[in-house]
């Protein structure tokens, strides 16, 4: 799947914790210098933001009109 | 990544555990009040014993979770973390409990000594409550229409118990107040401002997250508690300034923002990806038909104020809205939660070498769904009680007790089952060390 923000994407919408969680750090393993991967979900991870911040990654979060949250995440 | 999973600043299991053990029991208190007073609850909703039920409901049973799950669930839908969690669950759980039961006790018995108690106690108790999640809260922007919410929903909290407070004082000491205004207000922020403010926060997040439904669109997510909480602020204002259409208008619309917010999950829910219906959906479909007829009821009284002169129309309203609305919304959520963090916790005790048993094995959906069927054979009593209380209060209450006491024994066997796994994996892992040596 791929976004107009990055073509790395988890859409973990319709996913039961803790794939989300599970799925984004896997994501971000194999992110190369540079690159930047988005999360999709219908709610702000903050237990994830925490490790995202306590590793070292930028995050930027942005609600849409269906309730989706774009989480867009570099290294 | 185990190590990433295991949350280091999620509070401890036994922080929110013991709210939500001690919680049934105020429900099957409530039961056996009935039981032993029987028709007598039902003449009117000024009765002492019925004002000691609702009591026993709303701040023994849907307070006592509400505060223990917030505890639990701040740092994961609003990143805030609560400062010495255990320290303060032991504060507010003590508070609430004996609290919960001066204030039953003082109504049924009509000792002013005990309500003035109860109000002092429950009034401190909740202001630390307050004090510590506005600590937590300070600083946490209002990214999410679940954040506003929360923040919404202590407003209402603060409302609804400064309110109650000085109507205990006011019955205690004989204070003239107009106490069956008051009254309503006191349930409109009880149920509205808090309650149900809270209600939609947490269920942006777990409705969406445990029942794989789409998400709350945006724009009514972040209108709906600043709807609530200014319908109210009207509310209270027409009633200092005693303008009695205001009030109806009021109420009307809040029916109105209800429904409409009870409807959108409904919609949601239809949409879920989940192909099995767990309890927690069976559940949560009682809770939003119910909450519909209740605030039905509502709408039509502000519409047409003579609907609520019939016998028994406050009585229905309240036992559909808190025994068929938000008792089955919490105690489906229960049903998520409290396996849900079992197996985490056991997850995280096996240190990714000993796998944690399944959420199912923790507490059964079987157990679960048969529980719930008596909770809603209850229920039907109980409604049916209001037109046939000398046949049917009595088995309505002893219904109930028993339905409230097995939600305990689930609970109860659940947190057995956690701990014998918990130490069955202690004792493989040390072997598994013990065999890597």
């Amino acid at each position: 799947m791929s976004h107009p923000k990055t073509p790395h994407v988890v859409d973990a919408r319709f996913m039961e914790p803790p794939e989300p969680f599970v799925k984004t750090m896997e994501m971000l393993d194999t992110l190369k210098d540079g690159e930047k991967m988005l999360l999709l979900l219908y709610r702000e991870p903050h237990p994830l933001y925490k490790v995202l911040k306590q590793n070292g990654h930028a995050y930027e979060s942005e609600l849409m009109p269906d309730g989706t949250y774009e989480i867009l995440i570099w290294p | 990544m185990q190590a990433l999973l295991s949350f280091e600043n999620t509070p401890p299991f036994a922080a929110p555990l013991r709210f939500f053990v001690t919680a049934p029991l105020f429900a099957v208190l409530a039961g056996l009040l009935l039981l032993l007073e029987g028709p007598a609850l039902f003449a009117s909703r000024w009765m002492p014993a019925t004002l000691a039920a609702t009591h026993l409901m709303t701040v023994g049973f849907m307070l006592q979770v509400m505060l223990g799950a917030l505890i639990q669930i701040l740092p994961v839908v609003a990143g805030a973390n609560l400062k010495r969690p255990l320290l303060i669950a032991t504060v507010l759980h003590l508070g609430l409990s004996i609290g919960a039961l001066l204030l039953a006790g003082g109504f049924y018995l009509g000792q002013p000594l005990l309500l003035s108690a109860a109000a002092l106690l429950l009034g401190a108790t909740v202001l630390v409550f307050l004090v510590a999640t506005t600590l937590a809260l300070i600083g946490v922007p209002s990214t999410s229409p679940t954040i506003r919410g929360l923040k919404l929903a202590l407003c209402g909290l603060f409302g609804v118990v400064a309110l109650g407070a000085v109507m205990a004082f006011a019955l205690a000491h004989g204070w003239a107040l107009p106490l069956p205004v008051l009254t309503d207000l006191h349930a409109g922020w009880g149920l509205g401002g808090w309650a149900g403010v809270l209600l939609a926060a947490i269920a942006y997040v777990v409705v969406p997250m445990f029942q794989l439904t789409p998400g709350y669109p945006a724009r009514p997510s972040w209108w709906f508690p600043l709807a609530m909480l200014t319908l109210l602020l009207l509310w209270s204002a027409a009633v200092f300034f005693d303008l009695n259409a205001l009030i109806r208008l009021c109420q009307g619309l809040a029916a109105i923002v209800g429904i409409a917010f009870a409807g959108l999950t409904l919609r949601l829910q239809q949409q879920r990806r989940r192909a099995r219906a767990d309890a927690t959906y069976h559940y949560w479909q009682l809770g939003l038909t119910a909450s519909i007829f209740a605030l039905l009821m509502l709408l039509t009284a502000a519409l047409w104020p003579a609907a609520s002169n019939f016998a028994g129309w406050t009585l229905l309203f309240g036992i559909l809205l808190v025994g068929g609305g938000f008792l089955p919304f919490i105690v489906g959520m229960l049903y998520k939660i409290v396996p849900f963090l079992a197996w985490t916790h056991l997850q995280n005790q096996g240190q990714a070498k000993v796998p944690a048993p399944s959420m199912n094995k923790i507490l059964a959906d079987t157990d679960m769904q048969r529980q719930m069927i008596a909770y809603a054979a209850a229920l039907v009593l109980l409604l049916a009680a209001v037109f046939f209380p000398d046949w049917l209060a009595r088995p309505a209450g002893l219904g109930f007790a028993l339905a409230s006491g097995w939600l305990w024994l689930n609970l109860f066997g659940a947190i057995r089952r956690y701990r014998q796994f918990g130490r069955d994996i202690q004792l493989k892992l040390a072997a598994k060390l013990a065999g890597n040596k």
